[in-house]
C-alpha cells in the first residue's frame, strides 16, 4: 500500500484533505484484492472525517470496520467516542472524549487540530444562537475552563456581568467584499435574450 | 482448439486500427457460440492477451468464460481478472459490444457478493460506468448495480458523486427505477434529505403500466422522507403520476399513511403510540430507522411552527407547548435547529428568553448572485433540451399518426370541412 499521499496531507497539516485520499485509497487497495484491514489507518481515516464535519461518513465507516480491529484498537474505539458526541450533540463530551485518551504522536497533531477547530465552530455557534449564556454553559461549549472561558470571550468584544455569572455576546459585524465582476452584464443579456426567443 | 488459437491470433493481429476492430467485432460475433461451447478451456487463453490493447477480443473471452456458474474460490480469481480488465480496457472498442460488457459487470458483482466484499467492487464498478456511457447524461444498466455496491459497502459519499449528475437518457425503465431508488437510500443516509425526496419522487411518478415492488418500497420512503424533510406529507400524487401508481400505491402503504395523518395532527404522544403499535411492520420493511427520525423530526416541526406565531417565548413556554421535560431540554433542540440553519432565533439564557428572527439573507451578495446565475444557467439549459425533445416528437411518425387519428374523429363529431392533415 502506498500511503505517500496520506503521509505527505498529514505532514503539510492538510487535514481537510484525509477523508477523501483515504477514501479513494481503500476504494483502490480493495479493488485489486490485497488484504489491507490490518495495516489500515482506520483512526486517522475516521479522524478525517471528523475533522470536515462528516459525521455520518465517519458512522458509515465504523460500522463497516471488521469487529476483530475494532477490539484491537483502543485509540480507534477512543476517536469513535468523538464521533459519537458529535453525532448526539454532546457539545461538553466532545472534549472529554478528546482528553479521555493518551493518543500516539501521530494521531495527536491530527486531534489537536480538530481540537482548536472545533472550539471555533463552537465559537461560531454560540455567537449566531446566544445573547447572553451563562460563563459555566459557555465554558462547557468551548471546553475551557470557566476563568479561561472569560478571557478568552473578552477578547473577542462580548461583555461580563459578574453578578448574575452572565456573558453578553457581541456580534461583530462582518465585512464581505461586494464587487461583481463586469462579465455578470453579458449573462444577463444572454437570458434576455433567452426569454425573448 | 484450433480456431481458438486462430481466433486469438486474429485478435493480436485486428486490434489497432478502428476499422481492423470492427472487422473483428464480425469475427467475434460469429464466434461467440463456439466460445461459449469451450468456455471452460479459454481462461488460459487470456494471459496471451493484453487487455489495454485487445479490449474487444479480451471481453469476449471472458464473457464466455464467466458465463457458467463459478465456486467461491473461481470467484476470487475471476474477480481480480475482471477488475483490472475493467481498469485497463479502452471505452471505444467495449463500447463496440455493450451486451458483453454489461453482462460480465454484473456477473462481477455477484461474484463479489457472493465473497461478501462488496468494496472490492466500488471502483471498478464506477470505471465501468464511465467507460459504458457515452455521457454522464446517460444512466446504463450498472449505475443501479453501483449504487447496490456502495450501499453494501456503506460507501454512501463515493455513491453520491454520480448523484449529482443529471440524467436525460436512459436505456431501461428498471433502470431508472433502481438507480433512484438505491440513490434515494444513500442520500437518505448522508441526510440529504432534500436531494432524497426528488429520487424517490423521481419513482413513485414515473410511468409504469403495472405495480411493481420498487415503486411501492420507494413510496413508502418517500412518505417518511417527506415527513422529516418539509414536515408535510399529501396523500395526493401530481396529476402526471401513472394512473396505476395514483389507484394502488395508497392501498399497498397503508401503515405509512396512517403515520402520516397522526403526524398531521402534531401530538407526539399519538404518533409515539401509533409507532410502537405498529413497530413490527416498519422493522420488516426496514424502515424503523427512518421512523424514529420521523418522530424526532416532530418536536422540530413544532418548534418551526411557533416561530410563525411568535416573536418572542420563554424556553419554559417552548418546552410545555412541544411536550418537552425541560426549558434545558427546549434550549438544546433551538440550539441544534439553529446549528443546522433550520431557524433563526437567538437564545437569551439571562431571562430564558427565546427571539425568532427572520431569515437575514438578504440576497444581496455575491455568493447568492452567482447562486441564482447557476440557477438561471441550469434552466436555460433545460429549457432548450425540452425544446428540442419537443421538436423530435412533433416529427415522430408514430405520434402523427395517433394525433391525426384523434383529429379525425373529432373533426368528423363537429362536421368540419377542415380537410384531414397528418394521414400517414
Amino acid at each position: 500500500m502506498d500511503f505517500s499521499v496520506l503521509n505527505e496531507a498529514l505532514a503539510s497539516k492538510s487535514f481537510d484533505k484525509i477523508a477523501d485520499i483515504c477514501d479513494n485509497l481503500i476504494l483502490q487497495v480493495a479493488a485489486e484484492g490485497v488484504p489491507f484491514q490490518d495495516e489500515w489507518p482506520f483512526t486517522i481515516h475516521l479522524l478525517g472525517h471528523i475533522y470536515v464535519d462528516d459525521i455520518n461518513s465517519a458512522r458509515f465507516l465504523w460500522k463497516s470496520i471488521p469487529p476483530a480491529i475494532k477490539e484491537s484498537q483502543p485509540e480507534l474505539v477512543a476517536a469513535w467516542k468523538i464521533g459519537q458526541k458529535l453525532w448526539t450533540r454532546d457539545y461538553a463530551g466532545v472534549y472529554e472524549a478528546i482528553r479521555g485518551f493518551d493518543w500516539i504522536q501521530e494521531t495527536e497533531v491530527l486531534i489537536a487540530a480538530f481540537s482548536e477547530l472545533n472550539t471555533k465552530r463552537m465559537f461560531e455557534l454560540l455567537l449566531s444562537a446566544y445573547s447572553t449564556i451563562s460563563i459555566h454553559d459557555a465554558a462547557q461549549f468551548l471546553g475551557m475552563s470557566e476563568e479561561d472561558v472569560t478571557n478568552y470571550v473578552l477578547r473577542q468584544g462580548w461583555t461580563v456581568d459578574s453578578d448574575s455569572q452572565m456573558l453578553t455576546v457581541t456580534k461583530q459585524a462582518i465585512v464581505r467584499e461586494q464587487k461583481l465582476d463586469p462579465g455578470k452584464l453579458q449573462c444577463l443579456t444572454e437570458y434576455v435574450f433567452h426569454l425573448e426567443h | 482448439m484450433s480456431s481458438v488459437e486462430g481466433l486469438v491470433t486474429q485478435i493480436q493481429g485486428r486490434s489497432s486500427t478502428a476499422s481492423d476492430v470492427l472487422l473483428l467485432q464480425n469475427l467475434l460475433k460469429q464466434a461467440d457460440d463456439s466460445l461459449h461451447s469451450e468456455s471452460t478451456r479459454l481462461l488460459p487463453f487470456l494471459d496471451q492477451l493484453d487487455p489495454s490493447m485487445h479490449s474487444l477480443g479480451y471481453l469476449y473471452f471472458l464473457e464466455a468464460c464467466t458465463a457458467g456458474p463459478v465456486t467461491k474460490e473461481q470467484a476470487s480469481s475471476f474477480v481480480l481478472i475482471i477488475a483490472r480488465f475493467i481498469s485497463s480496457c479502452v471505452a471505444e472498442q467495449i463500447r463496440l459490444a455493450p451486451d458483453k460488457f454489461m453482462s460480465v459487470c454484473k456477473r462481477f458483482k455477484d461474484q463479489v457478493l457472493l465473497l461478501e466484499e462488496p468494496l472490492r467492487g466500488v471502483a471498478p464498478m464506477l470505471t465501468a460506468i464511465r467507460k459504458l456511457q457515452s455521457s454522464t447524461e446517460h444512466l446504463t444498466t450498472l449505475h443501479p448495480e453501483f449504487l447496490l455496491l456502495c450501499l453494501l459497502a456503506k460507501c454512501y459519499k463515493t455513491g453520491l458523486s454520480i448523484l449529482e449528475e443529471d440524467i436525460f437518457d436512459v436505456d431501461q425503465p428498471r433502470d431508472l427505477f433502481l438507480y433512484c431508488y438505491y440513490g434515494g437510500m444513500i442520500c437518505i443516509g448522508q441526510k440529504h434529505f432534500l436531494k432524497a425526496l426528488e429520487l424517490l419522487h423521481n419513482v413513485v411518478t414515473a410511468p409504469m403500466s403495472t405495480i411493481n415492488a420498487i415503486a411501492v418500497e420507494a413510496y413508502k420512503k418517500y412518505i417518511l422522507v417527506s415527513l422529516i424533510h418539509p414536515g408535510q406529507f399529501s396523500t395526493s400524487l401530481p396529476k402526471y403520476a401513472s394512473s396505476v401508481g395514483q389507484r394502488n400505491l395508497k392501498n399497498l402503504c397503508l401503515p405509512y399513511i396512517e403515520l402520516a395523518n397522526s403526524y398531521g395532527n402534531g401530538k407526539i404522544a399519538d404518533l409515539e403510540t401509533y409507532v410502537q403499535a405498529n413497530k413490527e411492520k416498519f422493522e420488516t420493511d426496514n424502515n424503523l430507522g427512518l421512523v424514529k427520525q420521523v418522530v424526532s423530526s416532530m418536536y422540530k416541526r413544532n418548534i418551526q411552527r411557533l416561530t410563525q406565531t411568535y416573536l418572542t417565548l420563554s424556553l419554559q413556554d417552548i418546552a410545555n407547548t412541544v411536550q418537552l421535560n425541560s426549558p434545558k431540554e427546549a434550549e438544546m433542540h433551538v440550539l441544534q435547529m439553529i446549528q443546522d440553519g433550520e431557524i433563526y432565533a437567538t437564545i437569551n439564557q439571562k431571562d430564558g428568553m427565546v427571539r425568532f428572527l427572520e431569515d437575514p439573507e438578504q440576497y444581496k451578495s455575491c455568493e447568492m448572485i452567482e447562486r441564482i446565475d447557476s440557477s438561471i444557467q441550469r434552466l436555460m439549459t433545460l429549457s432548450k433540451k425540452l425544446t428540442i425533445m419537443d421538436e423530435l416528437m412533433s416529427c415522430e411518425p408514430l405520434y402523427l399518426a395517433k394525433a391525426g387519428r384523434e383529429r379525425q374523429r373529432l373533426d368528423f363529431d363537429d362536421f368540419d370541412t377542415v380537410p384531414q392533415r397528418f394521414n400517414i
